[in-house]
């Protein structure tokens, strides 16, 4: 029989039995949209991710106290024993990179920024070095001027502000020269960031920054902050990142077998971090897939012995009219087959639908362009294993039929 | 006089010899313990052209005959040839291709698949006989046509009458020009008028050349026939031609 013959009854078979076929395939349409849901939607995060971290720029390193991302409360424990990195950290680090472009400091405080009677709450407030604003990504300004050597000598009660501030403090008005009360200090605002927009929920444009010397007038020099660093080219990136690390491992007296007490984040080493967790969110897709495509199978294979059992007399009269055990079998794996496919194609679908409406939630709650790409891969995969399940789960179920003794099956009722 | 070939695809030698020759047929069913002989040494031959019916009251094996005639099953121990082939010694592969070939059934039930149209089960057996699509049509409604239901083609079963049904299945049966038409029972759910009719169509086609072989209880139906087997516990009775009237 011909294989046509074979798509051509199973596609009547499925469709005179819809809703049946329907449930049947549920099982593998929520295993193949799962799998494709999630591959589209943990690359589209990736993407995303390296978009972020690329801000940090390509050449630029940073040297901190503790890790970006601490993974388990006893190494929390074991971060706070650290040093705080201090001004003179900075200065020798300065001296000892030679390969850095640029050394910089920046160190972090929140609190509430007010203009007569307006407040502005959660604000960033980053005593800088002058020279942050050209390390990694560039910060531009709207207006106004950035933070020079000068101000930080003098520690000049000066500010550079973020749009959002300057929205709310000033909106259509000059803002340059005007004061901002932080923490009842009078500063002057010099210059206005450029917008960034939000990311992951929150605002890039809610910050100050003011010269790191005025920071220490204001809120002491017991907080540790991080070293800013760009390496002149990015042939020199590892060598610099190796100056800067001797450097403080002899500040430090550490000896060759301890490991270093304080940490380098390039942009490469946050995304390295962030792969590793998404490597198990992979793992466990893949594991929660072939659960559903483990129960989707066993219910094909259920729904096809009910199948034969039905169709016994049609078997019957079929073989009577001279159908061999390869075209039973053929006729219910075909069927089988185009079930689940059927299933796959419709886990597809669903799988883009899902993945288009989850991009666009977080597009919206990150405000980012988030996109979900739906891989021909994947898709490829996902109809490829879902087959696979359909003749897994009919091959017992066709066998069954084509063993059928004709004599019986005629008798059947 | 053999059937003529109704289309070159379908064409093969003639056939002088008889078309069924059966020697000492048996069959035995092992029903637990027990062994139950349905067919206890039965022989006969049937020539090309014949109209024969195989008569006998339920459980007289005419059944498990029928079967065994129709290359579903077969003997136990015994000797069948269907045109020259030595069927008792065949596998299941080659019974369902000499069922596709050499027999056409008609049941008393038609089995007509009930999804499909009337052409489309006309065209199954050519289905299974490999047989590209287009030559399918051709030689099915060339069957249809020879029941005179060519305006009900596209019907599907349950659109039909129980007589129409009938006739489709007999096209079905048709449709491969086979060696020899089984009809079991062919009358028995058709109300008298529309049996009579059936049997007209019968009579019509073994003026043509078919040789046919019908299965039943009834009296007035095994009456058709120009020979009776007659069958009772397992062994020909009596096998009797028609008087002529």
């Amino acid at each position: 029989m011909l294989f046509g013959e074979a798509i051509g009854i199973a596609i009547q078979s499925l469709r005179a039995n819809k809703l049946r076929s329907m449930l049947t395939v549920l099982g593998i349409l929520i295993g193949v949209s799962s799998v494709i849901a999630v591959v589209a939607i943990t690359e589209g995060l990736d993407r995303y991710m390296s978009d972020k971290v690329l801000e940090l720029g390509t050449k630029a390193f940073r040297l901190q106290r503790t890790p970006d991302i601490i993974t388990s409360n006893s190494q929390w424990l074991e971060m706070q024993k650290r040093k705080r990195l201090t001004m003179d950290d900075l200065e020798a680090v300065r001296k000892a990179c030679t390969l850095c472009a640029e050394v910089g400091g920046q160190v972090w405080t929140g609190g509430s920024v007010k203009r007569g009677r307006v407040i502005q709450k959660n604000v960033g407030i980053a005593g800088v070095t002058e020279n942050i604003p050209r390390i990694g990504t560039i910060r531009e300004l709207m207006a106004g001027r950035h933070i020079v050597h000068g101000d930080i000598e003098a520690a000049s009660l000066v500010a550079v502000i973020g749009s959002d501030l300057s929205d709310a403090f000033f909106g259509q008005m000059e803002p340059l020269g005007k004061e901002i009360d932080v923490d009842g200090h009078m500063l002057k605002v010099i210059g206005v960031g450029e917008k960034k927009g939000v990311v992951f929920g929150e605002s890039q444009d809610n910050f100050i920054f003011i010269p790191i010397t005025t920071f220490a007038k204001l809120y002491g020099s017991r907080r540790s902050f991080s070293i800013q660093a760009e390496a002149a080219s990015m042939a020199n990136f590892e060598a610099a990142q190796d100056q800067v690390r001797v450097a403080m491992r002899a500040r430090r007296h550490l000896t060759y077998d301890k490991p270093d007490d304080f940490n380098i984040e390039t942009g490469e080493s946050i995304m390295e971090l962030w792969q590793t967790m998404t490597r198990g969110i992979y793992v466990v897709t893949l594991v929660v897939t072939a659960i559903s495509l483990l129960v989707g199978g066993i219910v094909v294979m259920n729904i096809m012995l009910v199948s034969v059992t039905e169709r016994i007399k049609e078997i019957g009269v079929r073989k009577a009219l001279g159908a061999r055990r390869g075209d039973i079998l053929r006729q219910f794996l075909v069927e089988s087959v185009i079930l689940s496919g059927f299933g796959g194609a419709m886990g597809v679908l669903g799988a883009a639908a899902f993945s288009f409406l989850l991009a666009t939630i977080l597009g919206n709650i990150m405000s980012a362009n988030f996109t979900a790409p739906v891989r021909p891969w994947a898709v490829a995969m996902a109809l490829g294993v879902s087959s696979v399940v359909g003749l897994v789960a009919g091959i017992y179920p066709a066998n069954r039929a084509a063993a059928l003794d004709p004599v019986e099956a005629l008798r059947n009722e | 006089m053999t059937s003529v070939a109704i289309s070159p695809a379908l064409a093969r030698e003639t056939w002088s010899g008889p078309i069924i020759h059966t020697e000492d047929l048996w069959r035995t069913y092992q029903m637990g313990s027990e062994e139950i002989h349905a067919l206890r040494g039965v022989s006969f031959d049937i020539q090309p052209g014949e109209y024969v019916a195989v008569m006998g009251p339920s459980g007289s094996g005419k059944s498990t005959l029928m079967n065994l005639i129709g290359c579903l099953d077969t003997p136990s121990r015994g000797r069948y040839v269907l045109r020259g082939k030595v069927v008792s010694e065949m596998n299941d592969d080659e019974l369902a291709a000499i069922r596709n070939r050499e027999i056409g059934f008609v049941f008393q039930t038609f089995n007509l698949l009930p999804r499909a149209t009337a052409l489309h089960n006309v065209e199954l057996p050519l289905v299974y006989a490999g047989i590209p699509k287009e030559k399918r049509i051709e030689l099915a409604k060339r069957a249809i046509e020879r029941v005179d239901l060519t305006e009900r083609m596209t019907h599907k079963p349950n659109e039909l009458s129980g007589g129409q049904r009938q006739r489709v299945a007999i096209a079905r049966a048709l449709v491969m020009d086979p060696s020899i038409l089984l009809a079991d029972e062919p009358t028995g759910n058709l109300d008298s008028a529309t049996g009579e009719e059936i049997m007209k169509l019968f009579e019509k086609l073994h003026e043509k050349g078919h040789t046919i072989i019908l299965v039943t209880h009834e009296r007035d139906i095994a009456d058709h026939a120009h020979r009776t087997i007659h069958i009772r516990d397992g062994k020909i009775e009596k096998d009797e031609a028609r008087k002529k009237a």
